[in-house]
């Protein structure tokens, strides 16, 4: 059966300096693919040549079996990509009311403003004038909003305090049980097994662990984030 | 002050703001220097000539002067603008060799001399006490409302809103959907276009020829600078300071002091105060 998003030998980076090999990885419809590993391993790269905003040297991505590796962002979103970036994360210039009605095929904000009430308190205060943790909270909910088939997020709880990292958490659950695939890169172990179906651990750019979560214990990945 | 003077400095102010917009958006939004924006202006002027020359009827300019700026701005886009968006120094070196193009190719078309059309408006109005061309009080109205609906327009539309994304987080702008190569070519034709409009709309009160563009250039330029970039307030209170001094030195004493006096002003902005009067990348 074809799988939500296939990545076949993905190898990549920033202009001629690679950064991932040779990484491969599946997500199913309605599963979460939690990505992790140290700094600079390649989870940004990762998110951003799934995402669009890089192109792969050489491999293979598919979205329900087209290939779309070769695709800028922009189209990429068109097919059903969403994406929250880990930094310059939100329109800082437009008010967080500007940044949600943003982009198309979007749904209304308001049911995720009972679980992040800030929003709704700062609808038409500038993005950039917002605490850190509250823009990423701003670009979690326009992240949420879209109507996607696959989110990539990196690096959403960072910054953020715990108890809206719950509610990410949360929202991320509802998405995946409503159909959606997540490609989540996450350091915080906690946020990362309370949601993940599957793992894939990173080192130097290569694939060091690929397994569903439940073949995989808390010293597996503990292991992998002390290489 | 005189009610002639009074309806020079606003012909003067309201036709600055007007040649000054397109470059505001193509300098302001997209950081291309574009130093052939006078040869846009200096196209648009050229319609009419185009139009009587052909013995066209004369509402035929406005499509005329549209698609003339349109398609040239096209074909700049496309070939070379777009391998330059913000990058400023070499879009300034990369339009200035595109300018001295402009202005070869239009004298070999119409030569070097001197070429003049008649308004379509003629006769003079009665307005505050004074006699003054009925063609100019119409250009100011039409200015004036036309910017009013431009800043509504920036302030409520979809398309204003995604250009003010594009220009602070331009991958971002993509990740959500937006097509930013197709909006900046769109954003730099348009903005080429006002500048070709303004030529259009200037060409009956001045002399037409190929090196007309500079001034404007300079001018627009100037107004900019002491506005401040990103902002249609900045744009009206930098044309307003760099019009109303040019027009009011340059009527009590003479032109050459109204010019130095520009030159030395915006010399002082550059120096103490860069981003001008009111800069904003919204």
């Amino acid at each position: 059966m074809t799988a939500l998003l296939e990545i076949d030998n993905l190898t990549g980076g920033y202009r001629d300096t690679n950064v991932l090999f040779d990484v491969s990885a599946r997500i199913e419809t309605g599963s979460v693919l939690g990505v992790f590993g140290r700094n600079g391993v390649g989870k940004t790269t990762l998110a951003r040549l799934v995402q669009g905003s890089l192109i792969a040297g050489a491999g293979e991505i598919r979205l329900e079996g087209s290939s779309v590796g070769t695709l800028p962002a922009y189209a990429r979103r068109e097919l059903g990509f969403g994406y929250m970036p880990q930094t310059s994360m939100v329109f800082d210039d437009l008010t967080v009311r500007e940044n949600l009605n943003l982009g198309s095929n979007r749904e209304a904000p308001d049911r995720y403003f009972e679980r992040f009430p800030r929003l709704a308190e700062r609808l038409d205060q500038p993005a950039g004038t917002m605490s850190g943790g509250e823009r990423k909270i701003l670009a979690f909910v326009r992240s949420m909003i879209e109507d996607t088939k696959l989110i990539v997020l990196d690096e959403p709880s960072e910054g953020v305090q715990p108890e809206n990292i719950y509610h990410m958490a949360d929202c991320l659950k509802e998405r995946a049980a409503a159909g959606v695939g997540v490609l989540l890169c996450e350091q915080n172990l906690t946020f990362l097994t309370s949601i993940s179906s599957w793992y894939l651990g990173l080192d130097a750019g290569t694939v060091v662990l690929n397994k569903p979560a439940n073949e995989v214990s808390g010293a597996d990945l503990r292991s992998i984030l002390s290489l | 002050m005189s009610s002639v003077l009074f309806l020079n400095l606003a012909w003067q102010i309201s036709t600055l703001a007007l040649v000054a917009l397109g470059l505001a958006i193509v300098f302001g939004k997209l950081q291309i220097m574009n130093m052939a924006h006078g040869e846009f202006v200096m196209i648009g002027a050229y319609a009419p000539v185009i139009t009587s020359s052909m013995g066209l009827p004369g509402w035929l300019q406005v499509p005329m002067c549209l698609l003339t700026v349109a398609l040239v701005a096209f074909a700049l886009e496309r070939t070379i603008i777009r391998h330059l968006y913000g990058r400023m120094f070499d879009s300034l070196l990369a339009t200035w060799g595109i300018a001295i193009l402009l202005r070869e190719a239009v004298e070999l078309i119409f030569g070097r001399g001197y070429q003049s059309v008649s308004p379509p408006i003629g006769g003079t109005l009665s307005i505050l006490g004074a006699d003054y061309p009925a063609y100019r009080i119409v250009v100011i109205i039409g200015i004036i409302v036309g910017f009013a609906a431009l800043y509504w327009w920036n302030t409520r539309s979809k398309v204003a809103t995604r250009i003010k994304a594009m220009v602070g987080n331009p991958d971002l702008a993509e990740a959500i959907g937006i097509n930013t190569a197709r909006l900046s070519a769109g954003a730099f034709i348009f903005g080429c276009c006002t500048a070709g409009l303004a030529g259009l709309i200037l060409a009956p009160t001045i002399r037409i020829e190929p090196m007309m563009g500079l001034d404007y250039l300079i001018r627009s330029f100037f107004a900019l600078v002491v506005g401040g970039l990103g902002n249609l307030e900045g744009l009206g209170i930098g044309a307003g300071i760099i019009a109303g001094t040019q027009s009011v030195l340059g009527a009590v004493a003479n032109q050459t002091y109204g010019y130095l006096a520009v030159l030395t002003l915006s010399i002082l902005f550059l120096w103490l105060k860069p981003d001008g009067i009111r800069s904003s990348s919204r």
